[in-house]
């Protein structure tokens, strides 16, 4: 076993690089980066703006196994303008669920008894703010290409995102996490539509200040999304977590993972509804108040509480 | 005046270069304040031959000192090396270079 891959394992998910984590959340040495920094491509749009580019646009992505599975693996990096999504950039994040489809069909042809277990996968690894406003034309593109890829996929293979980035997951990333079969987050992770920083400008700092990150957390981190349902399961902030839960999805049957799917029925439209019906009546002054809802007694307490602790006590927000 | 990434082309040679080591090699990422690096195995005659692509203007000078410094301090030659910089200071592209030739170290 590689001692690289070893090292990996115990690191932080949100302090790795996106070469680190897709590396380290497939199995050890399996990972064959495509279209990596030696094709360098990067973005054409860029340069004439006298801005700096990076030699994979962004986004690292690749193949690798976890088991007898093809995991065909995205990962974006938020240092590199936010993990903001240019032509280039989104075009990789398009063609590596096309892949994956494509070599799902052509298993499923060869071998028509094909077992679940040699199902291949998608995983994106997502640390974004959602369009690269540079070129922003073509990102908000690449946006409706990855939503069209993802419905190509629906039947075929699962797709699951994962959240644990210095970044966080908004802007359009947000709709495609959200159209994933499964998400996954960690604790430092983030997910929203429109940022914290984009609220404030737009709507003032009466009305969300940016600055306070527990307000923040408490709106668009792990733990607030995985009590309303936003995100299928909660882990820990390393590697290896993250590794583990994706693993234990992955070995599902695709009916089961399907069914983690938060919309893409009229039942879970009809469930979305009645949450957004919900919101009218409750009118929240603060995430704290839908979590007591949920039937959290002492919400403030979930904000400070270990993992371990918070998953086996909390109650997640469920309307009949 | 309208803003261009700016290419930065320069050649080094040691006296008595060793080949570089590894065949390709990417290390590092283009955050703010950052970089990333490309070296590779080129016959260039004992040469290392680097090209920088950087939104910074006026530092070609130093530039040219911290590379310098590198392929005199570490004797490579017979590579090429190719940066995307993202207003790093000299510091950090001194840093990220060795960082870098540490990886196949």
């Amino acid at each position: 076993m590689s001692v690289k891959w070893d090292a990996l394992q115990h690191q932080s998910f949100l302090e790795c690089n996106a070469r680190q984590r897709a590396i380290g959340l497939v199995d050890p040495d399996t990972f064959s980066e495509l279209a990596g920094p030696r094709d360098r491509l990067s973005s054409p749009h860029l340069p004439v703006l006298g801005e700096a580019i990076q030699f994979d646009d962004g986004v690292v992505t690749g193949v690798g196994l976890i088991g007898k599975k093809p995991v065909f693996l995205a990962s974006q990096e938020g240092r590199f303008i936010g993990g903001a999504v240019g032509e280039v950039h989104g075009a990789k994040l398009v063609n590596i669920v096309r892949l994956a489809r494509e070599a799902f069909e052509k298993m499923l042809s060869a071998n028509p008894d094909l077992p679940e277990e040699k199902r291949p996968a998608v995983v994106i690894s997502v640390d974004t703010g959602g369009v690269r406003l540079h070129e922003a034309n073509a990102g908000l593109l690449a946006h409706a290409e990855i939503i069209d890829q993802f419905q190509d996929a629906k039947g075929k293979v699962p797709i699951i995102t994962l959240v644990g980035g210095k970044v966080g997951c908004f802007g359009g990333m947000g709709f495609i996490a959200a159209a994933a079969d499964v998400v996954i987050m960690s604790q430092s992770g983030r997910l929203g539509l429109t940022g914290p920083e984009v609220i404030e400008e737009e709507m003032g700092k009466e009305e969300f200040d940016s600055s306070d990150r527990a307000l923040v957390y408490r709106t668009t981190g792990g733990k607030h999304r995985y009590i309303m349902g936003d995100c299928n399961f909660l882990v820990a902030d390393s590697i290896a977590a993250m590794r583990n839960a994706l693993r234990e999805v992955l070995a599902l049957p695709y009916a089961e993972i399907d069914a983690f799917r938060r919309i893409g029925s009229l039942d879970k439209v009809e469930y979305q509804l009645k949450l957004v019906d919900l919101c009218v009546k409750l009118s929240p002054k603060d995430s704290k108040d839908v979590w007591k809802y949920a039937g959290n007694e002492n919400p403030g307490a979930l904000v400070d509480m270990s993992l371990d602790t918070f998953l086996k006590k909390v109650k997640r927000l469920k309307v009949a | 005046m309208r803003r261009q990434l700016n290419e930065l082309n320069f050649e080094f040679k040691v006296a008595t270069p060793k080949d570089f080591p590894a065949e390709f090699l990417h290390y590092g990422v283009v955050g703010s304040g950052d970089m990333e690096i490309i070296m590779e195995k080129k016959p260039l005659g004992g040469a290392v031959r680097v090209k920088v692509l950087t939104p910074v203007s006026g530092y070609d000078e130093v530039w040219k000192r911290v590379l310098s410094r590198f392929v005199n301090d570490t004797h490579i030659g017979n590579a090429s090396i190719e940066i995307n910089d993202c207003n790093a200071t000299p510091v950090v592209g001194s840093l990220r270079l060795r960082q870098a030739l540490s990886e196949i170290a």
